[in-house]
Parts: structure tokens; sequence; C-alpha cells
């Protein structure tokens, strides 16, 4: 599904190299956790998949079912099938939630050379997909994210992805600023979404949500590599030890 | 103080070739217009309220040629049932017209009015103007007032239950045309005027509304996208107690537009907000100018203004707000916001505020800059295209002004022509 | 570092500020308490203004030709100027030749060649207002161990410096600390490189009076990546009757250095208008950073508008390198008219200027101050917070621009400008003008202006305050930001002065 090669990222205005050359493989139905201490660059490496401005990809390459993403534009790469829920999911006051949602879908429909929704029917979708993670319809209604608290941005990033059904879901410490009650409800909410053929990778710095979404395969990432890839089990060291022992490893 | 020679100049060639009807009680008022006129003289880069637009193009003795766009996309308000008043070059066209008669209205011709004894008129014409040339000077107001062509009267005693559209056409390319309308509406009436059309080639226009106690006035219009087209527009309106006023105006391209509005709240707890949203394009120099004095306790004002600017386009805000003394409990909110697309649009803006009274909230907000980079990744992100992303953004960055437009068909209808200029600009 | 660490001593100090605030308020009996007069004998130039008192001031100061060539070039450009009324400010017409345009104690008439010798009744003066003339000395209000913190002051009375401290420790470290008269001579170099060159001669009308007529003022000049040892600070003092001060001051930040700067001003108390028209120039190199405070507390007029100065003052920095930064902070509280505009021309690609305002005015003050913040360099940026609290019957106005030049691409300003109405016959007015020619930068301006809020007033009252204490402690808040730019001890001054222009605002 997502393969990435040796991928070396430097900030754009700067000279600080972030990604020094990894590598990642995730096939189809596969749930990967990346893990790792902050500024080891996991967060870069989701926003690089995802097009954002201000990295320059100095070597290496990455492809979604073969296609090569880095030559993309973002909305392309959402056609595709890749989708990012953001740690910091962005507020856009003055533009509707659904309106956004709305646009959002028919626009890749109409990339994929799919017929658009009728209203009707994505109301019907949506309305859907909200009740499960409850959302109600005032947030449906509001601006995109505006005024939405920590926990009710992060289930209006999960339901996009309900909604929007990519093939690859990156999740960028969807975790961060949520309770225990709202945790369940997001990780309910993506484990949902897993049929065997979808992806995921998970982006996290704590082992809590791993408890939630079980995955198969866990990286440690640190100073923009990664340094160690295992089972579950990994998860579980670095709750109990931290990641102190596995950087001195290396090292 | 005598005005200097290049003034009286400037001012005498502006005025050779138009004609000042006399008689009556109008043809007085004409005069007394034309006094202030000739005390004042036409503006002039100099002056402190034209730093920021040249008055050169509407002062000059006459109009250039315009190119109108002619295309064939639907008017604006075609789907909303109204009366309808046509102008064409600045000349009520009665075959054009729906038939003025509507319950709670009495409507009268300009043109026709000298004559007529038209009391409540009388009280009007010219008297808002008047009363708006302090502290800042209009000259182009007053010079609608003396040679103004013809313009619409009408007076509003109950709840009319249409809009009443004023459409403006025209057939010649150079026309200069100098329209003054009236509305009175008395205690307890409701008014929406519409205003809509490519009016002239250069196009100046007084509006004086006396909004009395509880009575309602809408105002949206929608200001031509012609590309080569110079207006000056004023609006006068005085506000009587729980008055309200409110007023839109939607600005895509045009080559040089000035709009004047000049509000005072003289009965307690009246409402006025005014409103616009403004798109343009090369060069495209638009200049809202407002005015809104407090004499009154309890009273509300709003001023929305919002453009988008791009190829090299000017927008410029001028917004006071003036609470006099004893003015109390006054709510007085101004923003004005502008969007550049590229590097060659300018924003220029002066808001200010001027308060004599103590227990009041006034506040104004002014910002400029680029589309949000952040929102548009985001959008991105999430598959929409990055032409479709920047459309949304920049009617999203609309939104608060055409908020103020209170009948959802009309607010539809005005957003459907911002998408309409989106989209034609998008390529 | 050092930074941070002034910092957290400046939050230890408003701690306690408040209560001191009230304290100050009760201790002061009168309202303006800096309004006496010394007793000295006065030498005089011939009332009025011409030619011939533009020589004479020159003269005076034993200035080089070409200084007085440029002082008479500026007359004769002032006789053909015309004299601003575009302020939101009333005042009756000013007859420039009923004044006097120079003024110096007899005793200053043989140069003190150093402090001791300077007339003990001078000396007396300054310490009475609390700015001892003497080299263990720190400005007035706070105490704290000898030696700890050290302020170089230039004392100026009327047209005159009376002395400068620590002169020899400051030439240790290369920096010149000295009058602007001893610099013409001393240091023509300087002098003439700079001197109008940040406020040309033809600037605006007060400015062209200043180049022509001033007398003395201060003289600065950091050489490269030098941080001066101590704080630098000027006190201005009016004392002589119907005498306008026209002081001048340069301040040059070279390539890497740093200042800070102090300005005081106090008057006596009298019947008749006195006028001030001050020019301040600063120059500030590559990587060079000038914080200029000022504490404008001259006698502002009676309850009913009598006497008070007349304040007409340019201000103006240039950020001329790469990286240059410039920080004004103004607490206005004294004068009868105020007309003042510290300006920021942001040449050097990221450049930062910042303007911190508090302006009083209280029974008939008018003020109409604000900043110009000029971007032409390339991410240069500017802040700007403007506080104005209007009393009495007074007028208060911010007035400011923000340019964005279609060169500076990717600047930034934000400006805060908020003005607190305290009784119904006073008026506030902001005045700001906005231009932006590009788009990559981004210019947000907010300002709000309303009473002094009934609940907090209540709360401070039920704890057991008077109405005027109250009034003292809520707009000290308001002001907060601003107070928090202020050097330590300007801060705690302020605060009480916040408190003692604002009384009898009240009841």
């Amino acid at each position: 599904m997502l393969n990435i090669n040796n991928l070396h990222v430097k900030l754009e205005e700067e000279d600080k190299v972030i990604l020094k050359g990894v590598n990642l493989n995730i096939g189809p139905g596969e749930v990967h956790a990346i893990m790792g201490p902050n500024g080891s660059g996991k967060s870069t490496l989701s926003y690089v998949l995802s097009g954002r401005d201000g990295y320059e990809v100095t070597d290496g390459s990455a492809s979604l079912e073969g296609a090569e993403l880095l030559e993309m534009e973002p909305e392309e790469r959402a056609a595709a099938g890749l989708f990012l829920a953001f740690q910091y999911p962005v507020e856009i006051p003055g533009v509707g939630n659904m309106t956004f949602l709305r646009t959002a879908l028919n626009a890749q429909r109409k990339a994929r050379g799919e017929e658009e929704l009728s209203a009707g029917d994505f109301l019907k979708l949506v309305r859907e997909k909200a009740k499960t993670l409850k959302i109600d319809a005032d947030m449906l209604k509001r601006p995109v994210n505006v005024g939405f608290s920590g926990g009710e941005k992060k289930r209006n990033e999960i339901l996009q992805m309900a909604v929007l059904e990519p093939k690859m879901c990156i999740l960028d410490e969807t975790d961060s600023g949520l309770d225990v009650d709202a945790m369940k409800l997001v990780s309910d909410g993506v484990n949902a979404l897993r049929d065997g053929k979808r992806s995921f990778l998970v982006i996290t710095h704590y082992q809590r949500l791993l408890d939630h979404i079980k995955p198969d395969v866990v990286h440690i990432m640190a100073a923009g590599r990664i340094i160690k890839t295992g089972g579950p089990e990994l998860a579980l060291e670095v709750e109990n030890n931290g990641y102190a022992d596995l950087l001195a490893e290396v090292q | 103080m005598a005005l200097p020679q290049a003034k009286q100049d400037a001012l005498a060639a502006r005025i050779a070739g138009l004609d000042l009807p006399q008689g009556g009680w109008l043809g007085a008022a004409r005069s007394e217009a034309l006094a202030r006129l000739t005390a004042m003289g036409l503006p002039t880069k100099r002056d402190e309220y034209w730093r920021y637009t040249d008055p050169t193009l509407l002062t000059a003795p006459g109009a250039c040629a315009a190119v109108f766009d002619d295309s064939d996309e639907p008017p604006v308000f075609d789907a909303i049932d109204r009366l309808k008043l046509v102008f064409t070059d600045g000349v009520f066209d009665a075959a054009a017209s729906d038939n003025p008669a509507l319950a709670g209205i009495e409507i009268e011709r300009l043109a026709l009015a000298g004559s007529a004894d038209i009391h409540w008129a009388q009280g009007l014409y010219g008297v808002l103007e008047t009363r708006g040339q302090n502290p800042v000077p209009r000259p182009l107001a007053a010079l609608n007032s003396a040679f103004a062509t013809d313009g619409i009267l009408i007076r509003v005693t109950g709840k009319v239950a249409k809009p009443v559209s004023l459409i403006y056409r025209h057939k010649s390319d150079a026309s200069d045309a100098i329209l003054h309308h009236c509305i009175k509406l008395e205690a307890g009436a409701e008014l929406t005027l519409l205003e809509n059309g490519p009016a002239a080639a250069r196009f100046l226009k007084v509006l004086e509304v006396e909004v009395g106690d509880g009575a309602r006035f809408h105002h949206i219009r929608a200001q031509g996208r012609d590309h080569e087209r110079l207006a000056a527009t004023h609006i006068f309106a005085r506000l009587g107690a729980e008055a309200l006023f409110k007023s839109f105006t939607l600005t895509a391209n045009g080559r040089m537009t000035r709009n004047d509005c000049v509000l005072e709240l003289v009965g307690d707890d009246a409402k006025a907000h005014v409103a616009g949203a403004a798109m343009g394009d090369r060069s495209f120099h638009h200049d809202d100018t407002v005015f809104v004095t407090h004499a009154a306790e309890r009273c509300e004002s709003r001023q929305v203004f919002k453009k988008v600017l791009k190829n090299g386009a000017v927008g410029v805000f001028q917004g006071k707000i003036l609470v006099k003394p004893g003015a109390q409990k006054t709510d007085g909110y101004q923003i004005s916001q502008s969007l550049l697309l590229d590097d060659d649009s300018q924003f220029l803006a002066k808001p200010e505020l001027e308060i004599y009274a103590d227990d009041v909230k006034c506040s104004h907000g002014s910002t400029s800059g680029a589309i949000d980079e952040t929102a548009l990744y985001y959008l991105r992100s999430r598959g929409v295209p990055l032409k479709q992303a920047q459309s949304l953004l920049v009617l999203a960055f609309l939104a608060e002004a055409i908020a103020e437009i209170e009948d959802e068909a009309i607010a539809d209808d005005i957003r459907g022509r911002l998408e309409g200029w989106l989209h034609r600009h998008e390529s | 570092m050092a930074a941070l660490d002034a910092q957290s001593a400046e939050l230890e100090v408003r701690e306690g500020v408040d209560r001191e605030t009230i304290e100050t308020v009760n201790a002061m009996a009168g309202k303006y308490k800096y309004g006496w007069e010394t007793e000295i004998e006065t030498e005089y130039a011939p009332k009025g203004l011409s030619e011939d008192i533009v020589r004479l001031i020159s003269e005076k100061n034993g200035e080089p030709q070409w200084m007085l060539d440029w002082r008479l070039a500026a007359y004769e450009r002032w006789l053909k100027m015309e004299e601003p009324r575009w302020a939101m400010l009333n005042y009756p017409e000013i007859d420039y030749q009923d004044q006097y345009y120079y003024a110096k104690p007899k005793s200053m008439d043989v140069k003190p060649k150093s402090l001791d010798e300077v007339d003990p009744k001078l000396l007396a003066t300054y310490a009475k207002l609390g700015i001892p003339l003497k080299e263990q000395a720190l400005l007035a209000g706070v105490e704290a161990p000898e030696g700890e913190r050290r302020v170089a002051v230039d004392a100026v009375f009327d047209s005159v410096s009376v002395g400068t401290t620590f002169k020899a420790e400051l030439a240790k470290a290369g920096v010149i600390f000295c009058s602007i008269s001893e610099a013409v001579r001393e240091h023509p170099e300087l002098v003439q490189k700079y001197l109008g060159s940040v406020v040309p001669q033809s600037d605006n009308f007060f400015a062209t009076l200043n180049s022509a007529v001033f007398s003395d003022g201060s003289f600065v000049y950091i050489p490269p990546g030098t941080k001066c040892p101590m704080e630098l600070s000027t006190y201005f003092r009016i004392n002589a009757e119907n005498t306008g001060q026209f002081e001048r001051t340069l301040i040059i930040a070279d390539k890497g250095a740093y200042v800070s700067y102090l300005e005081g001003c106090t008057a006596p108390k009298r019947d008749t208008n006195q006028l001030h028209a001050a020019v301040v120039e600063i120059v500030i190199l590559e990587d060079a950073e000038v914080k200029y405070s000022t504490v404008q507390n001259w006698y502002p007029g009676d309850e009913n508008g009598k006497g008070g100065i007349y304040n007409f003052v340019t201000k103006r920095a240039d950020c001329r390198g790469d990286r240059a930064k410039v920080m004004w902070t103004q607490v206005e509280t004294g004068s009868a008219i105020t007309w003042k505009y510290p300006s920021c021309i942001l040449r050097g690609n990221d450049s930062q200027g910042e303007f911190y305002s508090i302006a009083i005015a209280n029974n008939a003050q008018q003020a109409d101050t604000g900043t110009k913040m000029i971007h032409l360099g390339k991410r240069t940026k500017s802040r700007i917070v403007s506080k104005g609290i209007s009393a009495g019957r007074a007028q208060n106005t911010y007035r400011g621009l923000v340019s964005m030049h279609p060169k500076a691409t990717d600047s930034r300003n934000y400006t805060q400008c908020d003005s607190l109405l305290i009784g119904d016959k006073c008026g506030a007015h902001t005045v700001p003008y906005i231009e932006v020619k590009n788009n990559s930068s981004r210019v947000e301006h907010e300002a709000t202006t309303s009473k002094v809020d009934d609940d907090q007033l209540f709360y401070c009252r039920s704890r057991g305050m008077d109405e005027e204490e109250a009034v003292a402690l809520v707009v000290n808040g308001f002001c907060r930001e601003v107070l928090q730019a202020l050097p330590m001890e300007f801060a705690m001054e302020a605060q009480s002065l916040v408190a003692i222009s604002l009384e009898g605002s009240v009841g």
C-alpha cells in the first residue's frame, strides 16, 4: 500500500535535516504504529506524505499503491486515497463543516471519475457516520473546527476519514489532548474502518492509544530514522522503560 | 474664504454643460445645492478624505466611454419577485418599468416633481445631503443635488409586499448619469430596496433615506461587474427611534467606485448596519467611505467591509464612528478586512473612532493579508483542488459581510453571484 | 539570558506595585508635585526669534561655522512654513515672537569642569526632583544596593546641560555620552554625519524650528559590539518663565550595540503656556538595539486649563541595518498640549520596531499622539500597543500610520489601541492609517473604546478602596502591557504618575 524508501527531508527555509533515510512498507490491511520521542521526525513524516509546504525532499521516494506520492499536489494525494488525521486540525471560519465535507467528497469523486453525490444521499451518509462518533447536528452546522474542543476536533477528523473512505490513513498523535472517553470514541471510530484492506499508520508518543487500536507492526523512530521495528510488544517495552534504553542500544 | 482660482475653474468646467432646472420647491433646493458646491469646490487628491482615491476621473468635465461587459449571465435579483423601476442612461424608462402602484407606497419621478407639491419630499431633498456635509465636505453629493436629471421619490406608509427594485441600464457607451433618489419611511413602515445594473460610463448617485420611528429599511445593491465604469454614490440616512437601516453592497470590478455612506442615528435604540463585499481584478479601485454619527442613546451601528483584491486592484476603506456627547450606551462596531491574492494589490484603510460619551462600547478591527496557507493545505489534504479551495476560502472570507443581508433568498442570490465571479476567474 | 533576568526582576517589582500606587496616591498632597520653581539668576537672550537669535545661540554654544550655517538654513525654511493644524488639538495661536529662545542659569557662564563645581542650587533642584546628580545615584523611588543598577544622567536645565554623570566610566567602554553642544565641538564628524539624517530639517514645522534654535540636548554614541554598561538618561527641566525649551537628542547605536535610554521632564506651575519643541533622532545600525523610554510629566496646566506646556515633539528611529531593533515606550501624563508621534523606519531587513504608549489626559489637557511604522525592509516586524485614558474635559487622540512598502515582503504589524473614558465630558479618538502594498505581509489592527468597568470598580470598593484608589488600580491594570515594557524604575514612577494624573477625575 504505502512504500517509503530512503526518505531524506530538510526544512525549506533553513538547513535543518529532519528525516535522514526513512524506510517503511505497509501492506494492505496492515496497521503500523510509529512511536518516538519528541522531535524525532514523526509529524514531519506525516506532513511530507500529505504534501505540506515548507519541506524539501533531498533524497528517496514514497509511493501509494505504486503511484509516486511526492510528485502529487495535496489534493491529488487525497484523491489517490491518502488521508492524514491532523494533530492540530486547522480552524476555518466562514466555511460550514457540511459544505467542507461535501466539497471534499465530491472533489475526490470527481477526480476519480465517479459521480458526485446528491445532497440527499450525502446528508444521509454523513448523519449515519456522525451518529457513531457522537457528533451532533450542531457540530456539523458550525464552521470547520471553529470553537471545537480538542476532543471534538479529533472526532471531526475521524468523521472526515469515515466519509471520505481513504485507502491509507495516517493518524498523527490523534490521542493528544483526549480524555479516556474521547479516546475510546475515536478508537472505536478508527477500528470500525478496519476492513482488512484499508491500511493505517498510527503516529503516537504514548502506548495507550495502541491499547485501543492494536497495531500489527511497531516502529521506533529517533533522530529522523526508524531505529527499531517489532511487534506490539515493542510498544509495551517503551511504555515500561521509556525511549532512553532503545536510543542507547542503537548508539 | 474664497475658493482658489484653480478650483473655481475646475468646477466651472465640470458643470458647464449641466442643466439647472428652475422653479418650484425643487428649483430652490437645487440652487441651494449649487451654492454649497460653489463654496466647497470639487474634491482633489489633496483633500484628507480623498487621500487614497484620486477623484480626477470623477470630477473631469466629461466621462470617458466605457466598455460594458454584456455577458449573458442572468441579471442579479432575477428570481426575486419585485417592483421594477428602470432607468436607462439616467432617465426613468416607464415603458420598461412595472406599473408603480403598490399598497403602502407612493412613487413619484424626480423629473416631474418640480412643479408638483410633494410636501414630504421638500423636507428631504438635499436636506440630509446638507447635514452630511459637516464635518466632511462631500462636493460630489452637492453637485448631484443641484444637477440630478432624474430619480425616484418614494414615500412608504406601510409594510410593502415586495421589494422595490431600481434597475439601471445604458444605451450609450459614454453616458454620464446623475440620479437622485429620496425615500421617506413613515413611522412603522417597511421597505426593501434593490439596486443593480450598469448605469452609465460615469454614474453619480445620491440616495437620501429618512427612516421614521420604528421603521425598517433594507437596501441591497449589486454594483456592475463591468470593467470600465466609474461610480460615485452617496447614501445619506437619518434614523428615528427604534428604526432599522441595513445596507449591503456587492461590487465586482469597475474601474473606480467610491461609495459614501453617511448615517445619522438621531432616535434612541436605532440600529444601522452597513456592509460591503468587493471583489476586484486589475485596474479596480474601490473605496468605501462610511461616517456613522451616534446622536441618541442605546443605538447600535455595525460596519462590515470585506475586499478581495488581485492583479493590482486597490481597496480603500475609510470608516468613522462619531459618538456625540450624551449618546450613552452606544454600541459601535467596525471591521474592514482585505484578502490580497497577489503582491500587486493594495489595501488602504483609515478606520476612525471619535467618541465624546463615556458609557459606550466601540471597537474596530482591520486586517490585511494573503490567503491562509494552513487552511488552504487542510482543504487540499482532503482532496479539494487548489482553485476550488481558494474559492471556498474567498467565500468564507466574504461570508461575514453577506450575513448582514436579512432576506435569505436575496443573500443566496448574492452568494451565487460571487460564486459565478470566482468561477469565471478560476481559469 | 540578560533579557530574561531583567524580565523576572520586573515581574517581582510588579507584584507589589499596585499597593505601592495607592500608597503613593495617599502620600501625595499636591496634584502636580514638580510645580515649584528654583530661584536662580537667569541670563536670557532677547525675546523673540530672528536670525540674530539663531546666531547668538550658536555663539553661546561655541559652535563651528557649519553648525551655524545648518541652523540658518533651517531658520530660512521655517519662515516659509505653516504651523500644522490637522491634529485634534485646540489651542490659541502661538506668538513665536513672545518667547525667549535661550535662558541659562548665570552660574553656568563658566562651564563647570566637573559636577563638584556645579551651582549647589541646581544640584538641589535635581535632588528635589529625585534625580541626584551623583555618581552612585539612582533614579528616584527605588531602593537598591549601591552600585547594583546605575544610571548615567545628563541634566538639561532650560537651555543648557548642567552636567553629565559617569562620563569617564562610559568613556572606558567607548561610549560617548555628553550634551549635544559638547558633541558639536568634540565629535563634529559624528554629529555632521548623523544630525538631521533621520529627521531632516524640512521634516515639519516644529522640527524645522528646533533645527534653527535648539540650545542643548544629549548625544549618545555606542561603538560597534558594545552593550552600554549602564542605562543612560536625560532629565529635562524648564525653569525660566516664558521660555521655550528646544532640545535635540541624537543617539547612534553602531553595529551590534545596545543601549537603554530614559527621558524625564518636568516644569514649574505657571499661568502662561510654555513651548517645548524637541527632536530626537536615533540611528540604529546592523544588529544594534535601542530602547527609548519617556516619562513625560511637563506641567499640564490647572483644572481650568490655565497654563501648561505645549509639547510638540518629533521623535524618530531609523533602523538602517539588518536586524536592527528599536523600542519606544512612552508615558505621557503631562503637558497642556501633546503633539508627538515617535516613529520607526524599518529599513533594514528583519528589523523590528515597537511602540508602547500610555497617554493620560485629565482636566483640560489635549493629547494627539501615536506612532508611524514604515516598513521598507523584508521580514520587518512592528508592534503597537497604545493605551489612552481620558478624564475631566480632556481630549485624547491616537493617531498612527502603518505602511507596508511593496518591497517589505513577509512583514508583520500588530496594533492594539485601547481607550478608556472616565466621565462624560471627555473625548477619546482613534485615527489610524493603514497602507498595505504587498500581500505577503500581514497587518492587524484592533481598537476598543470603553468606560472604566463599573463591576471592577465596585469589586475594588467592596474590598475597602475609595473611588479614586479603585480607579487608579483599574487604570493601572488597563495599562499593564505598557508598564511592563518600561525599565523597572520608570515602571514604578509611571504607576504612581497614573494615579496622580487622574486625581479629581471621579466624583
